[in-house]
């Protein structure tokens, strides 16, 4: 049973893992800075802790430190408001709270101590689940690294940069591979575009993983196109065919690399071949990096050798013990391709909006007879948020239409109003009387 | 076809309560003209309805715009043949 501080005590210790601005953190530094935060808070050994808002280094230190020294970490994504995070610390039973400003504090849940000699120490991450309410799922450095590259001498020609939130799957995965893969790791001053694009370029990044629409957009702003990308991965949305060629034409020498992954199933594969999708051939077992199958439905099934805990995660276990990943495919000849979420949740530009909640929101605007919200396929976002609305009869529908996306902004995110509102006389739905998900 | 891009891009910008610069002209880089990056994503969105078509999805080559006039540009070429 190794631990994140066990893994870095096999690099080299003299060389740079983190880098912000003119600040270069060595991985022994870096070791030496958990150990004190270990002796500072003595009283979270054997405990449950959550993070709380800690920037990308205080993040990254504290998970060293508290590997195999807290029972369990739970890891709280930044955009979540106070009530909620409340709610996810007594249902992640976590016994402290650290945060930057404040420092550690005891929660309002009861401590109780566990014996770290038997079980690793558990990770916990949110994820959003069909209702909105995040899910939490259970982790062990072993499932978060299990598709890792340990290869050191490769990482070390790495400087990764970071462009996602640490504390969710993706960011997280970045952080490990380039810690455990003894490579550099560029950390943003904040989470602008242009501090993030600044700190690429100033570290001189060479291996970056960020969304299908991050890319675009980071392609559209061209600054990196004078960087010496040696890899390039692709995670959080489903990647097109034209964006893998525009990639492939501008960074001719890098690997390119599409990763399938979510919260419950962990990083399950990663494609490679510069074609979008997957092949066939994977669902009949051959060659595939794990086994696959189609399910009744349509969805992806998947087997991964080391299964995150949980009961969001039990309830979608077939009898074979393989997990409903709840994303539709469809198989065009040699290749699998991805269509999209069961439940219909819309993927915009790596941020999940569910329908249903964004029709309760514009359902509590008179006028409003009826509502459908819908994935409308971007080619710079992926997926928008599209509605068709059913007014009722006589309403000036212009004033209607400024109405809708009024009270839409005042309640919602940016990405989760609706971009498009048409007007129409009728809604239509499946055939099995389920509204429409797909435009 | 550049007077309904702009014209677009001024609705796109009230919708998403963003401000557009103030002197949006050819060269203006199209991440810096206040719109950002879902604006962008809105506007093309937006053009397709109007103007039924998106050159970013039927454009063999993927092309990335980096000004207006690029964009502009890039709208005119693909426009279908009447």
């Amino acid at each position: 049973m190794s631990t994140l501080d066990a893994e870095l005590s096999r690099l080299s210790q003299d060389t740079s893992c983190l880098a912000t601005g003119s600040d270069h953190v060595t991985v022994g530094e870096l070791r030496v800075r958990a150990a004190s935060i270990r002796k500072q808070m003595p009283m979270v050994c054997g405990l449950s802790i959550a993070l709380c808002g800690l920037s990308p280094a205080s993040l990254i230190e504290t998970l060293v430190a508290f590997d195999g020294f807290a029972s369990q970490i739970f890891l709280l994504p930044a955009r979540i408001d106070h009530d909620t995070q409340q709610k996810l610390i007594e249902s992640a039973q976590s016994a402290y709270a650290l945060k930057e400003s404040e420092g550690l504090a005891p929660t309002k849940v009861e401590a109780s101590c566990s014996d770290l000699h038997d079980s690793p120490t558990r990770w916990i991450l949110a994820t959003s689940g069909t209702t909105g309410v995040p899910k939490l799922i259970s982790h062990t450095l072993t499932s978060l690294t299990r598709t890792m590259k340990r290869d050191t001498r490769r990482g070390s020609t790495y400087t990764w940069g970071l462009m996602y939130d640490p504390c969710r799957f993706a960011g997280l995965q970045v952080v490990l591979q380039a810690l455990i893969g003894g490579s550099c790791l560029a950390l943003p001053l904040s989470v602008s575009f242009e501090e993030q694009v600044d700190t690429l370029l100033e570290q001189k990044v060479n291996a970056l993983s960020a969304t299908p629409s991050l890319w675009r957009k980071l392609l559209m702003d061209g600054r990196v196109l004078g960087l010496p990308i040696k890899q390039i991965t692709l995670g959080g949305e489903t990647v097109d065919q034209p964006l893998l060629d525009g990639l492939h034409k501008r960074f001719p020498e890098a690997r390119i690399v599409h990763i399938y992954a979510s919260t419950e199933a962990g990083a399950a594969f990663a494609v490679q071949d510069g074609r979008a999708g997957f092949p066939s051939a994977w669902l009949g077992g051959i060659s595939a990096p794990v086994p696959l199958r189609v399910g009744c439905d349509g969805q992806l099934l998947i087997k991964p050798a080391e299964m995150p805990a949980g009961d969001e995660i039990l309830s979608r276990l077939d009898v074979d013990g393989f997990l409903d990943t709840q994303d539709l495919v469809r198989l065009d000849g040699d290749r699998v391709h991805f269509l999209g979420r069961v439940s219909g949740a819309i993927n915009v530009g790596g941020n999940k909006v569910h329908p249903e909640e964004v029709e309760n929101v514009i359902r509590e605007i008179s006028n409003v007879f009826d509502v459908r919200v819908f994935a409308k396929s971007n080619s710079i976002m992926g997926q928008l948020v599209a509605a068709e609305v059913v007014a009722d009869a006589g309403v000036d529908t212009k004033l209607l239409r400024q109405q809708i996306q009024q009270h839409c902004r005042s309640k919602l995110e940016p990405w989760q109003c609706p971009a498009l509102v048409m007007l129409v006389n009728d809604l239509q739905e499946t055939a099995a009387g389920k509204r429409k998900r797909m435009s | 076809m550049k007077k309904i891009i702009l014209e677009t891009m001024q609705s796109v910008a009230e919708m998403t309560e963003c401000e557009l610069i103030s002197d949006l002209n050819e060269e203006t880089v199209l991440l810096e003209s206040g719109l950002d990056s879902l604006g962008y994503a809105i506007l093309v969105s937006r053009l397709e309805e109007e103007l039924g078509y998106d050159p970013f999805s039927i454009m063999d080559e993927p092309v990335y715009p980096r000004t207006l006039a690029e964009f502009v540009n890039i709208y005119e070429k693909y426009a279908p043949v009447k």
